[in-house]
């Protein structure tokens, strides 16, 4: 049973079509739009996380570690990274034992995620039936080598219409994912409203969009000739979007560099608490430290044990810089800020996300959430950003028409 | 102190570290007044943030001829020169030696402008916090400034004011890299770095060295009879984060250097007559009028628009051009600050600060939690 929901866009792009920023990969929307999901169910139940994306980050190296730490889930669960479309993430769904976490990314435009808690209660979704067909008009290998045929018509006609022809289930659906505005169109009397995404994420998101209805209804989820179609029960669960207003992505400026470089083992100490926002705070004396020392801060108490406690996520800027300057390997401009978290007395140093550079101040509200630093020698490195509070204007149920 | 020398400050890509450590020596031996011997050197301290050229206090005893004495690198962040200045000073009052050579040196200009900003970054920020953020030098200290123009009331204006006067004073320095003067109109459009910092809040990228040679105070009048005295040294640090460091307004590693340099001198702020400060960035040079007791909080602005810190004002600052227009070589420049006020002592400095008997140089670095002091004088006590 579906029961609940969380989606996410990236800010940037258009209503149409978002985009992801420079800091955002498959991971970090995943983080968001699972911690939605998260929101409205029971953490505790959680028992596997299955990750549904074609633009996994890493293929080796691991994807997932980075993925529960954003999440704020034991390193003991299951993940299953697996690559797909609509029709997978929907099967993912269908196919969800009690305490699944499914997650579905895009990175390709129309970028975003959306994620599904599955458990003992909420709405029912039934499988209705499933073509597996190839008509592989557009392909990517495992070396991000495109190919495009370059044959709408075709795709249409004989990749989903032969798969709906084959399966005899007609043109009678409630909510249609994995296609664009046009096809779906030309396919179906009376097009649906369509997903703000077309790939494995679309398929959540209509199914967020029939659990806000409360209708329920019928589902078709395709991904070019393959279709998986699903009745979905009438009744309603929490939908959390973070779906803020769209604005054009800032241009920035690359300049070629060296990679940048990276001690493993300092990533590896900084882990925890970098990912998963969590300060150590003394038992001698209570004083919060973030990141983690050896001696406290305040008292000076040596190699106690600490209790680790997650810090607020709410923010306020003390200071900032705004960087123009090339810096080889990094895009410009960029700015960085000095956040004190909530009432707890810790600062953070990180960069500002969701918002143009420079265009915040000392005093600014906002939240901490979770994106990636830069990658570093092929390793994503990931922590988390400053997202102003003017920045966050999330329109439910905001979706392209 | 009874010699100092030093380079020009500049890109000097014709010369390598095996060529600009002999020159700055040779021209500290050459000023001292009744001559010297290099052969009396005990001991070396050579301050150097990153060695080119290959092992480094091999370099300094195989290019300036002193392959018997024992050398050490000191590595302080941009404290370096001033630091290394203590060891030696501190060398001589322990007693172990009666003749020190701190000698100071980099080649920033030795990397490439691809890979500068990592490689120095990488020396003085966390690996897995600060790194990564590209936490570049100018931001470093733009963290500071952008605080401290919130709190203070002062303006961009006042630090292009410090831009303007230090670029005024290098003008007649031979040894600066940048020797021309710039308006404030010309600060404040230049093209942005890291903000509240344009390009003319920023020091150039330089190479360079300088030399002092310190002796024992029973064997000063042999060298000369206008020797500069070491009154007071000092060295204070801060927490290495940003996220750490609870007012951004000011360096605290300034104020314990200064507390200890001034107590062991036994003068107070009131007492210096002409400081070479550091100004890597304009903003830096402000906060620095109050940690080191120029002015009181937030009065930095009234004491920069007064003219105050100009040659011919109360407390002039940087007459050398300072970092800002001399150029700064980190290692060379704290004992580049030295060479200065040693010549300004003795009535020697291209732009002259008339009667001044006491002089403070002082440097702030690494992730600003690394200050270093020295206090000269030509009083003893």
């Amino acid at each position: 049973m579906i029961t609940s929901i969380g989606t996410y866009l990236p800010t940037w792009g258009s209503a149409m079509s978002r985009q992801v920023g420079l800091d955002e990969d498959a991971v970090t929307l995943g983080v968001a739009a699972g911690l939605g999901a998260l929101a409205g169910g029971d953490v505790s139940t959680v028992r596997r996380v299955v990750f549904v994306s074609r633009d996994l980050p890493l293929l080796e190296g691991g994807n997932a570690a980075p993925l529960l730490a954003g999440l704020g889930l034991p390193h003991t669960l299951e993940v299953r990274e697996q690559i797909g479309g609509a029709p997978a993430a929907l099967d993912a769904v269908l196919a969800a034992a009690d305490g699944t976490l499914v997650i579905a990314a895009d990175i390709q435009q129309p970028a975003g995620a959306a994620a599904v808690l599955c458990g003992a209660h909420g709405v029912a979704a039934e499988l209705a039936g499933r073509v597996v067909r190839n008509m592989p008009v557009a392909t990517r290998d495992a070396y991000g080598n495109r190919s495009d045929y370059a044959d709408p018509r075709l795709l249409r006609v004989r990749g989903v219409g032969a798969s709906l022809d084959e399966q005899g289930i007609g043109d009678r659906f409630t909510a249609v994912a994995g296609l664009g505005a046009k096809d779906a169109a030309s396919l179906f009397e009376g097009a649906p409203d369509m997903p703000p995404t077309t790939g494995a994420s679309s398929a959540l998101f209509a199914l967020a969009a029939l659990a806000e209805s409360g209708q329920g209804g019928r589902l078709l989820a395709v991904d070019q000739a393959a279709v998986t179609t699903a009745s979905i029960d009438a009744g309603s669960v929490p939908v959390s979007r973070d779906q803020p207003k769209p604005q054009p992505l800032p241009k920035g400026n690359f300049t070629e560099g060296p990679s940048i470089s990276i001690a493993l083992p300092a990533y590896d100490r900084a882990f925890d608490a970098k990912l998963r926002l969590e300060a150590a705070k003394c038992r001698t004396c209570g004083t919060l430290a973030y990141p983690h020392r050896y001696r406290c801060l305040e008292c000076g108490a040596e190699d106690v044990d600490t209790d680790i406690v997650p810090l607020p996520r709410d923010a306020v800027i003390y200071s900032l810089s705004t960087i123009r300057v090339p810096v080889p390997g990094l895009t410009i401009p960029y700015t960085v800020v000095i956040a004190e978290m909530g009432d707890s007395g810790v600062r953070l140093l990180v960069k500002l996300t969701g918002a143009p550079p420079a265009s915040v101040a000392i005093g600014d509200q906002g939240r901490m959430v979770f994106r990636l630093v830069t990658v570093r020698s092929g390793v994503p490195d990931y922590g988390y950003a400053f997202y102003p509070v003017s920045a966050d204007l999330s329109t439910t149920g905001e979706v392209a028409k | 102190m009874v010699g100092a020398g030093m380079t020009r400050f500049g890109e000097l890509f014709e010369y390598g570290m095996k060529d600009m450590l002999p020159m700055a020596l040779s021209e500290a031996v050459a000023s001292v007044d009744n001559g010297f011997d290099r052969n009396d050197i005990q001991a070396a301290w050579f301050g150097n943030l990153i060695p080119s050229d290959g092992f480094s206090t091999g370099v300094v005893a195989d290019s300036c001829g002193l392959l018997d004495i024992p050398i050490s690198r000191l590595e302080n962040a941009c404290a370096t020169g001033n630091d290394a200045v203590r060891h030696g000073a501190m060398a001589i009052a322990g007693g172990h030696y009666d003749v020190v050579l701190v000698i100071g040196a980099d080649k920033v200009r030795e990397t490439s402008t691809r890979t500068t900003f990592w490689d120095w970054m990488g020396m003085t920020r966390d690996s897995a916090w600060d790194f990564p953020l590209g936490l570049v030098a100018p931001a470093n200290f733009a963290l500071h400034a952008a605080r401290y123009l919130h709190e203070s009331g002062a303006t961009r204006e006042h630090l292009a004011m410090v831009a303007v006067k230090n670029h005024k004073h290098g003008v007649s320095n031979p040894k600066a890299q940048l020797r021309f003067e710039i308006t404030v109109e010309q600060v404040l459009n230049a093209p942005l770095v890291a903000e509240p910092f344009g390009i003319f809040d920023c020091t150039p990228q330089s190479d360079g060295a300088a030399a002092v040679l310190l002796v024992a105070e029973e064997l000063a009048s042999k060298y000369t009879d206008h020797p500069v005295w070491v009154r007071g040294v000092g060295l204070g640090l801060d927490r290495v984060m940003h996220a750490h460091k609870k007012d951004l307004t000011t360096f605290p590693a300034t104020v314990k250097a200064a507390k200890m340099a001034y107590a062991m001198a036994g003068l107070w702020p009131a007492d210096i007559h002409v400081a070479e400060v550091h100004d890597c960035f304009t903003g830096v040079e402000v906060i620095d009028y109050e940690d080191l007791g120029f002015c009181e909080k937030f009065g930095a602005a009234a004491l920069i628009e007064a003219g105050e810190t100009s040659v011919g004002g109360r407390i002039p600052v940087n007459p050398s051009g300072g970092l800002k227009s001399k150029g700064h070589p980190p290692g060379a420049t704290g004992v580049a600050q030295c060479v200065e006020l040693f010549e300004q002592l003795r009535g020697e400095a291209s732009l002259q600060v008339d009667g001044a008997r006491n002089a403070l140089a002082h440097n702030i670095g690494g992730p600003t939690a690394a200050s270093a002091i020295t206090i000269l004088s030509i009083d003893p006590s």
